[in-house]
């Protein structure tokens, strides 16, 4: 029975189906909403699920250059990379599934595999845009992930304890929000720069390369990136939601939280041009950083 | 992919088309590439030849009128009307006022219609699809002050040699009095975003800078002369149809930079409004069109005029018949497109599609000519490959 369960907990829920659903549907939400705030109609409510059908269901074309090893594997890493780190998190409101003290590190080290494998996997082909798209994606990793994780760790500090679970249950008697607000600030920012939406999509901006380093991906090994970036949108915004928002105690905690996070990407995404990549990098080290390492500080000296 | 310039060299090229997808036409960008930084920029133009002076040879005047409009999908007025001017010259014809008016009055409506249209292409190019989106809905409201005016929403087809076709009726006049005041609003808007939004202006401010020596040397034309603080403006300098009556004001604009085309376009578009406004209010009676001969009178003409990119170039040469002779279009995007190999070197690879939207290429309609770099073998002159065209057709 044991086996069974844990079957369950790892394909069904919450990992496994209910996490990858739970991404489409929100990845629709995203997408709807933006479109709606754009005057545009929008995508219906199955297209990323359609769009995942159609993508699974073709064929991968390997190009010549490329180690094909890495080229197939890359994007299975990444999505299990991401689907680890669920594992970890308190996803529809109910106790993560695994737990133990320092968990909070492997989960924002699971959540950055998706980027890191995007990366290699621009680099790993011959084509000028994926290596473009590439150079920039990790640019973009060194530049925010630093802050970002900072800010994650803001809560874990203050809490006195690795463990998400923990730090939720100190973030559900404390409000957090209003000790760290610049931590709160750059942890959502820092997911959209996670998950390269507007602002940060240089690494992918079609208008000049095209789509990045996900150029030559097509089938199978895109649908499973886009797989790895729907589930790192739940995942990333549960963890805010739980470490900034007071914790997450029941599914509809969890839905009303993360849904009204998704709300302010998606408004930010409206409102803002692309930045360039030089321009992204100057953000997070000029300020991201700078702000996030004096909130640090601030903590600390509150703490002792 | 361009062939010159491998990976493991030293260059590295990023090739923008001719398919991808910031451009809306067929152009191809050589960029090299260090990092980021754009080193040398190189231009093949041609993909989207379509022989279309050649057709006119062997079309009469009237069919060629409807060929020529179609040169350009946005700037179609332009090009009948340069066409129209051109050969009325020729033949001596006097165009009465009143349709020298409602020409000047649909070629504003259009300069509306494509600077919008511009403004949110190039806010896609920056990736504020917001921007592009919002401009692309207000200008279905020109759109449809077009189509009620002509009938058609692209290919209005105003122009007969010597007139027009349709006449301003006052309550049509009503109609775009009403679509202009929301025009006006929604002008005075974007005007605001795109000099405050903070965001947009770390794209347009201090790049893709021109300065006026660069513009004059280039010989750009249109907003991006303008945009530069050179006063080029077919309109003021040479009036033709009725801006003569309906005096223009050239906006001009001295930083040479994104940010100045962006104004320098938006701020045209008031001036568009003021016009329209002043043809409606002050329209000329009387006959819409004149009697044209069917034949032209041999000679030769030049005809310019002010398309909404800049200056268009119209050579027509009459040979007495009732076919053109000769007919040589020069579009503005041809002239500006050295602009943008001179600009983009030591910018961002980032800043390119903005840099090459800035000057609203319209590639279709520059492309003239098809130049083969290396026909692999033995090149034929113009008789050879016409013999072969009819010997390719003739053995199907």
């Amino acid at each position: 029975m044991d086996v069974l369960r844990t079957l369950f907990t790892l394909m069904i829920f919450p990992g496994g189906l209910f996490i990858l659903f739970n991404g489409m549907v929100y990845e629709w939400a995203d997408r709807k909403l933006v479109a709606r705030l754009q005057n545009r109609v929008g995508p219906r409510w199955f297209q990323p699920l359609a769009d995942m059908l159609k993508l699974l269901a073709k064929e991968e074309v390997v190009p010549a250059s490329v180690d094909a090893r890495l080229f197939i594997g890359l994007p299975v890493i990444a999505l299990a990379g991401v689907l680890t780190a669920a594992l970890y998190l308190p996803i529809a409101g109910l106790p993560p599934a695994y737990s133990f003290p320092g968990d909070l590190i492997v989960t924002v080290y699971m959540l950055s595999l998706l980027t890191l494998c995007t990366g290699i996997a621009g680099a790993n082909t011959n084509n000028r845009f994926s290596l473009v798209g590439a150079t920039r994606t990790l640019t973009q990793l060194f530049s925010y992930e630093a802050p970002f994780m900072l800010a994650m760790l803001g809560p874990a500090v203050a809490a006195g304890s690795w463990q998400i679970d923990e730090v939720m249950g100190y973030a559900a008697e404390h409000p957090v929000i209003l000790m760290q607000p610049v931590g709160f600030v750059i942890a959502l920012i820092g997911l959209m720069g996670k998950l390269e939406m507007r602002p940060f999509d240089a690494p992918e901006a079609e208008t000049e390369i095209v789509a990045g380093a996900m150029t030559e991906y097509s089938g199978r090994g895109l649908a499973l990136f886009y797989l790895g970036r729907y589930v790192e949108l739940i995942a990333g915004l549960t963890l805010v939601a739980a470490f900034y928002l007071g914790g997450i105690q029941n599914p509809l905690d969890y839905f009303v939280k993360t849904l009204a996070l998704l709300l302010v990407l998606v408004g930010l995404q409206t409102l803002m041009t692309r930045l360039r990549i030089d321009q992204t990098v100057g953000l997070w080290w000029r300020y991201g950083t700078l702000l996030v390492l004096l909130q640090w500080f601030v903590t600390l000296l509150l703490r002792s | 992919m361009s062939t010159d310039g491998s990976l493991s060299g030293k260059r590295f090229i990023v090739p923008i088309g001719p398919q991808h997808p910031a451009l809306k036409e067929p152009g191809h960008f050589s960029f090299t590439v260090d990092g980021e930084v754009v080193t040398d920029a190189s231009v093949r133009l041609g993909y989207a030849h379509r022989g279309i002076e050649k057709a006119t040879e062997s079309r009469n005047w009237t069919q060629s009128l409807y060929l020529l409009e179609r040169i350009c999908g946005i700037c179609s007025h332009v090009h009948a009307l340069a066409y129209c001017l051109g050969v009325e010259k020729l033949a001596g014809v006097e165009v009465p006022p009143r349709a020298q008016a409602i020409r000047v009055l649909v070629a504003e409506l259009e300069r509306i219609h494509s600077h919008f249209l511009w403004l949110g292409v190039a806010a896609h190019e920056a990736g504020f699809d917001t921007l592009f989106m919002y401009t692309w809905r207000d200008r279905e409201t020109v759109m449809d002050i077009l189509e009620t005016l002509t009938g058609n929403r692209v290919n209005y087809s105003a122009n007969v040699l010597g007139g027009v076709k349709f006449d301003v009726m006052p309550e049509i006049g009503d109609t775009i009095r009403r679509g202009l005041e929301f025009l006006e609003g929604r002008t005075h808007h974007y005007l605001e975003v795109v000099t405050t939004d903070q965001v947009f202006l770390q794209r347009t401010r201090g790049v893709g800078v021109m300065s006026l020596e660069q513009a004059e040397t280039l010989g750009v034309v249109g907003p991006t002369a303008r945009a530069s603080g050179v006063i080029r403006d077919i309109r003021v300098e040479a009036p033709y149809a009725a801006y003569a009556d309906y005096p223009v004001q050239p906006v001009l604009a001295e930083a040479g930079d994104l940010e100045a085309r962006f104004i320098v376009r938006i701020k045209e578009l008031f001036e568009s409004y003021r016009i329209i406004r002043q043809i409606l209010d002050t329209l000329p009676v009387g006959e819409l069109q004149t009697r044209m001969p069917r034949r032209v009178k041999a000679g030769e003409t030049v005809s310019r005029v002010e398309a909404p990119r800049g200056e268009l170039f119209y050579f027509i040469k009459s040979n007495g018949t009732d076919n053109p002779e000769r007919v040589k279009v020069r579009t503005p995007t041809l002239c500006n497109m050295a602009s943008v190999l001179v600009t983009a070197v030591g910018h961002q690879l980032a800043d390119m599609p903005m840099i090459l939207a800035g000057i609203d290429p319209c590639f279709s309609c520059n492309d003239r000519t098809v130049v083969v770099a290396d026909a692999g073998g033995a090149a034929y002159n113009w008789e050879q490959i016409r013999h072969y065209g009819i010997a390719f057709y003739q053995g199907k």
